[in-house]
């Protein structure tokens, strides 16, 4: 009786085990990789708001102050976005009339708050503070990027967890005076402005796990 | 080494939890009880729920990006800034009968999800207990009641009004003869003057108040004694010895918070400071005779003449002369009576005796005149004039006598279930069907609402205006923390309506009263600061030092009843769910009862000598005959009971609950007269069918292997025993490199198991700050509990009448933890200040950490316990704590989120973190104080100042796992002639 395989049936299976083991590692590093590039991540991806607001035009034009509208950005865990009524200070007066502002108005008049669409979004097991960074001299553009350049904004950093402990093990580099906490194209005036600023605010950034995750 | 083991007790005594342990002690007892590890089988309601949350769960793996959320600011900021995840607190209170705690609540975005006491109320002292931390629960109940419902026909808020004003203008006509209200008790003053103005508009009307744990018995007595009804109001802080006559002072009423502080506040042994000593005289086992010195067991009906013996000691040997009348010789436990007046004689103006509201008038116009001939009157125990009327049984009595008579065509219920909590005999259930226009007023369903053809939707208090009195008188302005969720009146909204003033709300009537008793111009100013402080100033009531009338409680005493013949019932508050009130509650549900720990039921309870006596066992399920009426029941043999008596925790058995409350334990209630409501004779037992009851009872999960871990030891024997606690604590030898933590913090906690009077309040603390959820009897009885610290419970000596001891564990963060160790994901792992922290993001589920930890204090999350929330439950969840899903293990973190929120804000102002500052949510609920938090590396600290003590010691420390939180022992303060044995 002939062998009910052929001595090459051998090769080809394991052939196929290697393959198999191949393409699950392929599919889990693939996985791994994807969650780590902005393809995965949504970094640069521009997001549409319900609103046409313009950070170019408040920001680089009219030097409003990134706490003008973000106010919880100093005091509390999130930065806050502004109530309508803030953005009527202003647009009560100018472009009150702009078809562009109609959804403020609406918003205004009816009490129904403008749905925003979020765009940094962190899992919700990460506990980030806002407050803590921004006293501690890591400044906007740090982590946002050059919110007057944006017409839409969009997730500049890639907000990994790597990308944090990367700074929380090294902060001195990311840190600038309380002066230009919210300046864009802050660069700093002398090499070892970082170390200083780390001794002079008593930065003490921590990488135990529960620093983040509680 | 020497290890700890069975029959080899580290503190001379020997401890079990249960009786069966006791027996079984030479054989290997199992670590988890049978089926821990098993599926539950088939689909119960609660587990289909379970299972369809973890399909809707694994769905959502579909996508690999999650979908963008949305943000929605105000339109309008809040006058007062709200920065989002910034908490806020604000001065409320509860009420308990006719005494309120003053409560802060922490709020974000506006939601509660916490309640703490407030430090400045004289009846918290910035504790709160089991009670008030569940009211919380009780508002996001989803299965609240919604809207106004008349004769089935649902109404709108404006015409409800208009049925109302309708309705009492047509009781104009004759003065409201016709009229009746059964409201509850309440120290209110505005309830008070609403009942005031009702009644002058209505003459004829009449009003009944209710209260299903009454002080009428109280009130009665102090009558008796005095003249008058008087309310006493213990003080601890000047007792040296004490003897509570049936009295729960530590378990139950709004006092019992204060109390344990300061009763507490004189358990420190030490030289200079002397312990107070505590002798607790009661039938079944209570908070307080659990932490009593000595517990004279005897029936309910025996303390009245227990307390005669101890009166007639005072008059004979001490020459109280004012004594001799209510005094009596007694023929049983004679040398415990003597024993107890020779204490009490010899610290005289310091020594203090009280009885508890079920006992008979009789037994509290005896306390009231040995308290004032031993000089105590005024400075243990003060009293102060109390409302009139009865509030018990016999309001409900003469209520239903008028509807039976056909006086009534309109009664308006506020009064809490009083159909439920009526003593069989009234029998408002049916009477209630006959008046014409029964109001009612309820936050749920139940059993009175089914009953009542106008239902009303009752705003929580958390969402109404109101104010309450503490104790001593103290007034508390009760704010809403948030606007009602569902459609609902008012308790001070609905009273109001029958004024015909229009629908002015209820802060408009509530403010226009203060304002009329203030006279200060700048009276919106001072409104303000009442409402930030939690307290009205200079509203206190000055405490009376009345006369007693010997002559008067001589004859009381002497004429008291002789109790009925056979076995005596014992009807008795729910430890967890007092009258039913927190039926529905789920997180009371699920709270072990501080003494036997069973969850999700009651039982009849009774002595092992008796139920040896009549052949009974535990767990068997028999029928109570009383007067005629009968129920069924499961026995649960108790330790400690009185022989020839049977206890009946009321608050089960609610027929007309929710899905919570419903169906669950037995309603002793249905067994109760009228004229006998807490203590009656001639019960009979007869077993039902041969199936055992089975329980969902804790007091014997997580077994730490039978090694003795609450160690107890006389205060005389203490210096004694110091070589043995030497060996439980200190370094020891190891391979393992040491950790420096030097230079920064080091977290530790330390408990006092002398403080702890194992009221549970830090578990369900616990349970609210940290999102923990409940799993149901099922769960329970698998040992799949979820609490983060629980609180065992340790018998030790004669089973008749054992000494108990309670030791709350929550994860005792070692510093070389063996479930680090295990883990193979690094879930778990050690912060640089020495916390083990628990990573619930990387936990797979492997349980080994739990497996692997000696303490047992790790808890697995085996289903979706956190099932598709209604928005309402939602916003109950600490915005600052993850919620675990399935297949993620979780322990106790020492509240890292406090931490971190608290040295964040401390870094930002650039200060140092300071001790105290930061309380674990255990620590700050603790009414005894037992808990210490804290930097151990700070040589100030109060946690290191108990980690030092001479009493300190490391449970399991022959383990080497060096744990951060230290126990200090239980020490007893016994009276030497009433020694063991």
């Amino acid at each position: 009786m002939s062998a009910l395989f052929r001595r090459r049936a051998n090769f080809v299976f394991r052939l196929v085990l290697l393959a198999v083991a191949v393409a699950g590692a392929g599919v889990l590093g693939g996985l791994m990789i994807y969650a780590r590039v902005p393809a995965g991540n949504r970094q640069f991806e521009e997001v549409v708001q319900p609103v046409q607001f313009d950070h170019r035009h408040h920001v680089a034009d009219d030097a409003i102050d990134c706490r003008y509208c973000h106010q919880g950005v100093e005091r509390g865990a999130s930065a806050g976005i502004p109530s309508t009524a803030l953005c009527m200070n202003c647009h009560a007066q100018i472009w009150n009339k702009s078809p562009k502002l109609e959804p403020v108005r609406e918003s205004y008049f009816t009490g129904k708050p403008i749905p925003w669409v979020r765009v940094h979004q962190v899992p919700d097991f990460v506990y980030f503070n806002h407050a803590i960074h921004v006293n501690k001299g890591v400044g906007c553009e740090t982590c946002h990027g050059r919110v007057d350049k944006m017409g839409a904004v969009y997730q500049f950093a890639p907000l990994t967890m790597g990308w944090c402990i990367d700074c929380h093990r090294d902060p001195a580099p990311n840190l600038r005076p309380q002066e230009a906490i919210t300046a864009m194209g802050w660069t700093p005036d002398r090499p070892g402005l970082g170390q200083e600023l780390h001794e002079k605010y008593k930065v003490h950034s921590r990488t135990s796990c529960t620093t983040c995750h509680r | 080494m020497k290890l700890p083991i069975y029959g080899q007790s580290t503190d001379g005594r020997e401890h079990w939890r249960s009786l069966s342990e006791r027996e079984q002690r030479r054989a290997h007892p199992s670590e988890f009880p049978a089926g821990a590890a098993e599926a539950p089988e088939g689909f119960s309601r609660r587990g289909f729920l379970q299972v369809l949350g973890a399909s809707v769960a694994l769905a959502g793996l579909e996508a690999c990006r999650p979908p963008r959320d949305t943000i929605h600011p105000y339109v309008r900021s809040p006058e007062r800034e709200v920065v989002p995840g910034a908490a806020l607190h604000y001065a409320t209170a509860a009420e308990w009968g006719a005494e309120a705690v003053g409560l802060l609540v922490t709020t974000y975005e506006g939601r509660p999800t916490k309640v703490e006491g407030n430090p400045d109320h004289p009846a918290s002292l910035g504790a709160s207990g089991t009670f008030e931390q569940a009211l919380l629960l009780d508002l996001y109940d989803p299965r609240r009641l919604q809207g106004f419902v008349r004769g089935g026909q649902p109404l709108a808020f404006r015409s409800t009004l208009r049925a109302l004003s309708d309705l009492a203008a047509s009781h104009r006509g004759d003065g409201g003869a016709r009229l009746r209200f059964l409201v509850r008790e309440s120290g209110s003053p505005l309830l008070a003057d609403l009942r005031r103005r009702i009644q002058a508009r209505y003459p004829r009307a009449t009003f009944h108040v209710h209260e299903s744990l009454s002080s009428d018995e109280v009130r009665e007595g102090t009558r008796i004694a005095f003249g008058r009804p008087m309310e006493p109001r213990l003080r601890l802080e000047g007792a040296r010895v004490i003897l509570a006559l049936d009295h729960d002072f530590l378990g139950l009423g709004a006092e019992r918070l204060r109390l344990a502080r300061e009763y507490a506040a004189r358990r420190t042994p030490g030289p200079g400071a002397e312990m107070n000593r505590l002798y607790a005289a009661e039938a079944h086992l209570s908070t307080t005779g659990a932490v009593a010195d000595h517990r004279i067991r005897m029936r309910s009906s025996e303390v009245l003449s227990f307390a005669r013996a101890v009166a007639h000691r005072l008059a004979e040997k001490h020459g109280l002369a004012a004594l001799a009348g209510c005094g009596q010789k007694p023929a049983v436990r004679i040398r415990e009576a003597e024993a107890v007046a020779d204490d009490l004689a010899r610290v005289g103006a310091e020594a203090l005796v009280t009885a508890g509201p079920r006992q008979p008038a009789a037994v509290h116009a005896v306390a009231a005149a040995v308290n004032a001939a031993l000089g105590s009157a005024g400075r243990t125990v003060e009293y102060r004039p109390a409302p009139p009327g009865p509030t018990g049984p016999a309001s409900l009595r003469a209520l239903a006598d008028a509807v039976g008579a056909g006086q009534v065509d309109t009664l308006v219920v506020t009064a809490r279930n009083p159909v439920y909590a009526a003593p069989a005999d009234v029998g408002l259930g049916e009477l209630l069907a006959r008046v014409p226009n029964s109001l009612y007023l309820a936050l749920r369903e139940d059993e009175t609402s089914q009953r009542c053809s106008f239902v009303l939707a009752a705003s929580h208090p958390f969402e109404s205006w109101g104010d309450a009195r503490a104790a001593d008188g103290q007034v508390t302005i009760c704010q809403p923390l948030l606007s009602p969720l569902f459609e609902s009146i008012s308790e001070v909204e609905l009273l109001a309506s029958f004024l015909d003033e229009g629908d002015r709300g209820g802060h408009r009537v509530l403010q226009d009263l203060w304002r009329s008793r203030s006279a200060a111009p700048d009276f919106d100013v001072r409104w303000e600061r009442w409402l930030a402080r939690g307290l009205v100033p200079d509203t206190a009531v000055a405490p009376e030092v009345p006369a007693v009338r010997a002559g008067e409680v001589a004859a009381a005493a002497r004429s008291a009843p002789a109790p009925r013949e056979g076995l005596e019932a014992s009807f008795v508050a729910d430890p967890k769910l007092l009258d039913g009130r927190f039926a529905e509650n789920a997180w009371m549900q699920e709270l072990p009862d501080p003494i036997t720990k069973m969850t999700w039921d009651n039982a009849a309870l009774l002595s092992p000598a008796t139920a040896k006596r009549l052949g009974l066992e535990s767990g068997q399920r028999v029928e109570l005959r009383l007067r005629g009426r009968k129920v069924e029941a499961p026995l649960w043999i108790a330790p400690g009971h009185a022989d020839d008596t049977v206890t009946l925790p009321l608050g089960y058995g609610r027929t007309v609950a929710g899905p919570t409350g419903t169906h669950v334990g037995f309603d002793a209630g249905r067994l109760r007269a009228a004229e006998a409501p807490w203590i009656d004779g001639g019960l009979a037992l007869a077993p039902v069918g041969r199936r055992k009851h089975a329980f969902a009872c804790t007091q014997e999960h997580f077994s730490m292997e039978g090694r003795d871990l609450a160690l107890t030891f006389d205060r005389g024997d203490l210096a004694g025993e110091k070589h043995r606690l030497d060996e439980l604590r200190g370094p020891l030898p190891s391979l393992l490199g040491q950790v420096d933590y030097q230079g920064q913090m080091k977290w530790g906690m330390a408990i006092d198991l002398t403080r702890c009077i194992g009221c549970s309040a830090c578990t369900i603390a616990c349970q609210a700050e940290n999102n923990i959820p409940v799993v149901g009897k099922e769960q329970v009885a698998r040992s799949r509990e979820m609490h983060w610290i629980r609180v065992d419970r340790y018998f030790s000596g004669d089973p008749e009448n054992p000494e108990v001891v309670a030791q709350p564990l929550a994860c005792v963060q070692c510093e070389r933890a063996p479930c680090e160790y295990v883990c193979p994901v690094n879930a778990t792992v050690h912060s640089d200040e020495g916390l083990n922290e628990m990573i619930y993001n990387r936990c797979v589920g492997t349980r080994y950490c739990s497996n692997n930890c000696p303490y047992k204090v790790r808890r697995f999350n085996f289903f979706e316990y956190h099932r598709p929330k209604s928005a309402t439950e939602k916003m109950l969840m600490n915005p600052d704590v993850t919620v675990r899903s399935r297949g993620v293990m979780e322990k106790c973190t020492y509240c890292v989120q406090r931490i971190e929120r608290h040295r964040i804000a401390a870094r930002i102002a650039g200060q140092e973190i300071r001790d105290g500052q930061i309380q674990t949510a255990c620590q700050q609920a603790c009414p005894s104080q037992a808990i210490r938090f804290g930097n151990l590396n700070d040589p100030g600290a109060q946690v290191t100042a108990w980690h030092g003590d001479e009493r300190r010691y490391d449970l399991l420390h022959e383990l080497g796992t060096r744990p951060r939180t230290a126990y200090l022992v239980r020490v007893r303060n016994p009276n030497p002639e009433l020694a063991h044995g």
